[in-house]
């Protein structure tokens, strides 16, 4: 017999009452159902999203004005990281990227793309005049030489400490726009192996 | 391709079984071919998004246990003979990665500083400030380096056969993915 037909046979009042019973159990056993299913589900999905595709981040720092922060420590810039673009380690001379500081692994640094494997670059400050980067590393400079903590200070990094892309600037509203790849042309490498696929060197 | 072919069956039997639900519940509203077409594309579309929704939350899942627990990696290659040999199963952990616990000692899976899409396997011999000997022990003149701040010193256990930082120097930190606990014994 089925759940439905056996309810016909009890007489209305006491329907009512389990009805109203089964109602306020079943409200709190399913309130933390749901909450769990959502947990599981928005959790894992979210923590992805945020560190394969995209996520936000704040730049602190001199180092890479006047492109970002050009205002010191009043407005700090908020930038939109991209890991999407970087997933297969592919880069290019001017980008803007956030990498782990080889100094220390637990702070992220946000530098341009001065050169890649292969190139022969000028250094400013470095202890080598001109030094050629090995496969698999980039050399990485900010903006704002002599404040800043790059690869003049610690050498060619490898591609594997890459984090992310960063494409666009998103905070302080007056500052909304798209970070552009592009290389100063005294920062040029002195020679280049690899040719990068828009602009020429 | 005979576990496509079954898996078509049983989505196409599922599909007829569907749309034979919805018939019976909903009765016949207009010509038959008219009543299927509908159910039929709503029980397809219905289906595929579950589908895939499945599967984005299980990849996700995936992601955060790989990313941040641990997992299971096959080695290859002879540098860390005998302790693994080539393509033994080993379980990797990253809790220590995150936590910084990584000590002189471990084995630890690395991404290779000259191509960061291939992996690397060795023991961590040095942690920042320690006094590597760099020399081998046929040389006179013993040299040493010390490991900079932020990097670690990798050796393989198989040091005739191995590259490693005797060859392309100390390793930053965060090039490290994660700990070897545990190596299944295949022989």
């Amino acid at each position: 017999m089925s759940h439905l037909q056996m309810l016909s046979r009890i007489p209305r009042p006491l329907r009512t009452l389990e009805r109203g019973m089964a109602q306020s159990q079943g409200w709190v056993t399913r309130y933390f159902k749901a909450f769990c299913k959502g947990f599981f589900v928005a959790v894992p999905v979210a923590v992805t999203f945020l560190d394969r595709v995209a996520c936000v981040a704040r730049v602190e720092g001199a180092s890479m004005q006047p492109s970002l922060n050009p205002g010191g420590s009043q407005s700090s810039d908020v930038v939109l990281l991209n890991h999407w673009k970087v997933r297969k380690f592919e880069v290019q001379r001017g980008d803007i990227v956030s990498l782990v500081s080889p100094k220390n692994p637990e702070q992220k640094i946000i530098k341009r793309v001065i050169a890649l494997e292969g190139d022969i670059v000028k250094t400013i400050g470095h202890k080598n005049r001109y030094v050629k980067v090995p496969r698999g590393h980039i050399w990485v400079e900010g903006d704002h030489h002599g404040h800043s903590f790059d690869s003049n200070s610690f050498g060619p990094v490898s591609l594997g400490l890459l984090h992310a892309h960063a494409t666009h600037i998103l905070w302080p509203p007056e500052r909304w726009q798209k970070l552009e790849s592009v290389l100063p042309p005294e920062r040029l490498p002195v020679q280049s192996e690899k040719e990068s696929l828009h602009g020429s060197p | 391709m005979s576990f496509m072919k079954l898996k078509a069956i049983s989505i196409l039997l599922t599909v007829i079984n569907f749309i034979n639900n919805n018939n019976k519940k909903s009765g016949d509203q207009g010509p038959w071919w008219q009543s299927l077409h509908r159910t039929m594309l709503r029980g397809i579309l219905g289906k595929t998004f579950r589908l895939v929704g499945y599967t984005i939350q299980y990849a996700c899942i995936a992601h955060c246990a790989f990313e941040y627990v641990g997992g299971v990696v096959m080695c290859s290659g002879p540098s860390m003979e005998p302790t693994i040999q080539n393509s033994d199963i080993v379980c990797a952990e990253n809790l220590s990665r995150h936590f910084y616990g990584i000590q002189r000692g471990d084995i630890v899976i690395a991404k290779s500083p000259s191509d960061p899409k291939s992996n690397i396997c060795k023991r961590v011999i040095g942690l920042e400030g320690d006094k590597i000997l760099t020399s081998r022990p046929s040389d006179f003149f013993k040299s040493h380096n010390y490991v900079p701040t932020g990097h670690v010193w990798l050796e393989g256990d198989n040091l005739q056969n191995s590259t490693d930082s005797r060859y392309y120097g100390p390793v930053p930190y965060g090039l490290i993915r994660g700990r070897i606990f545990f190596k299944k014994s295949c022989s």
